[in-house]
């Protein structure tokens, strides 16, 4: 999340009337909306077949103990009830404790979030940049060698699901072909992720490779447009430098378009670590989703859940912010 | 106990151990192997059934070294991962509980009853009152000397929130439960329970012994590794324990135990060397890890996955149904397709390791011509079930799959209905009509006593038949061995015409191991590891 709002801190101030219009209004309805997502959410964890106390005891879960742990976990308290205490508990700052273990869900998964935020912004980073910079790169040869080349392995990355490149990297860089990055991302607790950057690597890596292609195949299209425009014909004909025309010229024109794939890309993040985490078994949110799901863990489901929607609004707020910001010609005063 | 064969278990009735040396030929070698750590012999114990394949293997005769941390890759745990002594729940929770705490008797190796934490246990003539004497100057981690209180705080811990334990203490008298002296208890039964030892040996009813005033936040026990670090669903850290009771080992500084959802992480974290043991391969995996110059331990374990028939309800409470089903079931295609030939095959009957399974009960095979005779007799030449079938355990989606085909040829469909393992133990477990379980391994009449009586808590196939019943009562009312063993075998011939399981095939417990893990044995228990035995291992 840190990582979008980034860009902000270069908002003009005479810009801020029509971006505090829609900010107001998008928080608003990102509000109600939040509030939508955990109704649903625990709607639908209550269709689930089975609870919380069936999915702890599993192979020893007898009539007589579920019905014990049921009773002590609350879980015979009729849903909305259950409902109206977790989001009491929320709004007056308690998240809830874990079903599965008894601990607070912010003890239990504060440092996932954590582990998964330096992913998500790791890959973010290091993705967008290369993204751009590749972009300009092929639309400035445009059909060189180069742009052929960066535009045939987009294509190739672009089909092959994260889990595959996931194994290829760690073939070739952990397990068969060298032994240079760790196999397996496991973060004893108490570690953070950049207490060992080691283990980021091949994480990190596979997002990179997963994101690239499209920030790449949109930066280079928007370049290439920009390449095209009346205004760089004019530039050229003054006798402009091609590198200033490119980065002063092309590119700020370029970037608007490509800002919306950005946010996009960070989106998907969120929900594209979860297979990243299981196959490095790296210990963030997406993997303490799935396991919360199984074992019915509802208070932990909804924080989670909640915690995605709050960045899927925020990211969708910042994206359109950013990309107002960006394109001048619409952020005119009415 | 390095050179000393484990005390005998002091009853007349508890003599186990003659009839497994006759079949192994060396358990008093595996012991001493077991315990004095000679690596020569391992997997040569029982040569006919374990493949124990590694480089290592074959270069013998080191001596157990200390130090160094275990990193063990173990499949599956969760956010409910517990380190309660008496409660743990799924497999990654036995390879912890079992490093904290020691139960008063537990299994060697090769299923034997062996006595842990206990002295002796005698019971008295109709064995109605057993009487339990601790060894003396056992420390717990905190150094406190375990004595009868511990003993009668942990059996009251455990029968009075109905943990798993209490099952295997069905008919104990809690309240006159007493102590004796400084180091021994008296435990009365209700009625005679000639089978308590065998019971409490199983390691899956954590019959464990922990201190007066227990708090699992603070676990505390007896084991040979003592707590350092926990995080329910990622990773826990324990540090040897230099008081253990038991000697030589630990050799181990540390263990770490983390989990792991996926085997293909678990592989790459052997390989990438992250990780030094990983467990509960598949057979394909197995071959993959042998080609990258690791080791693999197979198991020829004793748990079992049956499938399970209801049979009190349709078509399943015709005993013909059932019987034409058992013999659809094709046991040996089966077990070369799911593990690839290694297990032992399944005759439909339980606790294959118990001295007292009947062996001369014929195997039975398939054969399609009689299952047809037999839906024929039911009426039901054209069956339909539904079969439900989820990842509980390695192997049984696909066991269930094979069942289906095999059944198509015999003209019985079986319609798979796969749900998830949290479904599966969801609102309809034990109530399925037609679904499958697993088990570790039980002496027979234990595992009786948990899933064939009417007030079994997991009479899956609610078997409820008063003969039965009346030779259980009987069985575990006699001390006398050769009666009870009649009586067993007895029952067997029920459990082999009428009963509700299909037992095709004991399934192998296979795991990876780095060259450099020494002293892991084969364990008949269906625990992965040696069963979990980290404190007999050590680095080369």
């Amino acid at each position: 999340m840190t990582a979008v709002a980034a860009p902000v801190g270069r908002a003009p101030t005479r810009a801020a009337h029509p971006v505090r219009r829609l900010l107001l209004e998008r928080v608003g309805l990102g509000v109600v909306t939040l509030f939508a997502v955990s109704v649903v959410v625990f709607a639908a964890t209550q269709v689930l077949p089975g609870n919380a106390a069936y999915a702890v005891l599993g192979h020893s879960a007898t009539p007589q103990r579920v019905h014990a742990l049921e009773v002590q976990l609350g879980l015979d308290k009729p849903a909305v009830t259950q409902y109206w205490d977790w989001l009491t508990g929320l709004l007056t700052g308690h998240l809830g404790t874990s079903l599965a273990n008894n601990e607070p869900v912010a003890t239990l998964i504060g440092p996932r979030l954590v582990n998964s935020a330096a992913l998500v912004v790791a890959a973010g980073i290091v993705g967008t940049l290369l993204g751009v910079g590749l972009g300009l790169l092929a639309a400035f040869r445009r059909d060189g060698l180069l742009d052929h080349a960066l535009s045939v392995a987009a294509l190739t990355v672009t089909s092959l699901p994260e889990f595959v490149v996931g194994i290829v990297l760690v073939i070739l860089f952990a397990v068969v072909v060298s032994h240079v990055l760790p196999a397996v991302s496991v973060l004893p607790p108490g570690v953070a992720p950049w207490d060992d950057p080691r283990a980021l690597v091949l994480p990190v890596a596979t997002l990179v490779i997963v994101i690239i292609p499209y920030i790449f195949r949109m930066m280079r299209a928007a370049t290439i447009e920009a390449l095209e425009s009346d205004y760089v014909e004019m530039a050229e004909l003054k006798g402009l430098s091609r590198a200033r025309i490119l980065l002063r010229h092309a590119l700020p024109n370029a970037i608007a378009p490509t800002i919306q794939v950005i946010g996009l890309n960070f989106l998907y993040l969120a929900g594209g670590i979860v297979i990243v985490e299981v196959v490095f078994d790296y210990p963030g949110i997406g993997q303490a989703l799935v396991d919360a799901v199984s074992n019915r863990d509802i208070p932990t489901i909804q924080f989670i859940v909640v915690v995605l929607a709050a960045f899927y609004v925020v990211a969708n707020i910042l994206t359109d912010v950013v990309a107002l910001l960006a394109t001048p010609r619409r952020r005119a005063p009415r | 106990m390095p050179d000393t064969p484990p005390t005998p278990l002091a009853s007349p009735a508890y003599q186990p151990l003659s009839r497994r040396r006759f079949l192994t030929g060396s358990t008093a070698a595996l012991a001493t192997l077991g315990a004095g750590g000679l690596l020569a012999a391992c997997g040569s114990a029982t040569p006919s059934t374990t493949t124990t394949s590694s480089p290592a293997t074959s270069v013998a005769t080191a001596r157990p070294r200390r130090g160094g941390t275990l990193r063990a890759a173990l499949s599956g745990g969760s956010s409910s991962d517990t380190l309660d002594a008496q409660q743990g729940i799924n497999n990654v929770d036995f390879a912890r509980i079992l490093q904290l705490y020691n139960p008063l008797v537990g299994y060697t190796p090769d299923v034997v009853p062996e006595l842990a934490l206990a002295e002796e246990i005698t019971p008295n003539a109709n064995a109605t009152v057993w009487t339990v004497r601790t060894k003396q100057g056992v420390l717990f981690h905190n150094g406190k000397e375990l004595t009868a209180d511990d003993v009668l705080f942990s059996i009251n811990r455990i029968v009075r929130n109905n943990y798993p334990g209490a099952s295997m203490l069905v008919g104990l008298k809690i309240n006159e439960a007493k102590k004796l002296d400084t180091y021994t208890v008296s435990l009365p039964f209700s009625a005679p329970y000639a089978s308590l030892v065998e019971a409490m040996a199983g390691y899956e009813y954590y019959l464990n012994i922990v201190p007066v005033g227990y708090d699992p936040k603070h676990p505390i026990g007896t084991g040979p590794f003592m707590y350092k670090s926990f995080t329910p669903g990622l990773q826990s850290t324990f540090v040897r324990n230099p008081h253990y009771w038991e000697s030589p080992g630990p050799y181990f500084d540390q263990v770490v135990i983390t989990d792991y959802p996926d085997e293909t992480t678990q592989i790459n974290a052997l390989e990438g060397g992250s990780a030094d043991v990983v467990n509960l391969l598949s057979a394909s995996a197995s071959t993959s890890v042998k080609s990258a110059g690791y080791g693999v331990l197979v198991s020829p374990a004793g748990g079992f996955t049956p499938f399970t028939m209801r049979v009190d309800v349709a078509p399943f409470n015709d005993v013909n149904v059932r019987q034409a089903l058992r013999y659809i079931a094709g046991r040996h295609e089966m077990r070369d397709v799911v593990f690839d030939g290694d297990g032992l095959l399944g005759n439909d009957i339980f606790s294959i390791y118990d001295p007292e399974y009947d062996h001369s009960i014929p195997q039975r095979h398939e054969d399609f011509a009689h299952a047809k005779f037999l839906l024929k007799k039911a009426g039901q030449e054209h069956l339909t079930v539904e079969l439900v079938t989820a990842d509980i355990a390695q192997g049984t989606v696909s066991a269930a799959q094979v069942l289906a085909q095999q059944a198509s040829q015999a003209g019985v469909t079986i319609n798979l209905n796969k749900v998830t393992v949290t479904e599966f133990y969801g609102t309809n477990y034990l109530k399925w009509p037609f679904a499958q379980d697993y088990w570790y391994y039980s002496a027979y009449l234990p595992q009786v006593g948990q899933a064939f009586l009417p007030n079994s808590p997991f009479n899956e196939t609610h078997f409820d038949d008063p003969h039965y019943t009346a030779l259980y009562n009987e069985a575990v009312g006699t001390l006398d061995a050769a009666k009870q063993a009649d009586i067993a075998h007895e029952m067997q011939q029920i459990d082999w015409s009428q009963g509700g399981y299909i037992i095709p095939y004991f399934p192998p417990v296979i795991d990876g191991y780095s060259p450099r893990v020494k002293g892991l044995l084969p364990s008949e228990t269906g625990l992965s590891l040696g069963g979990y035995a980290f404190k007999r291992l050590w680095f080369a």
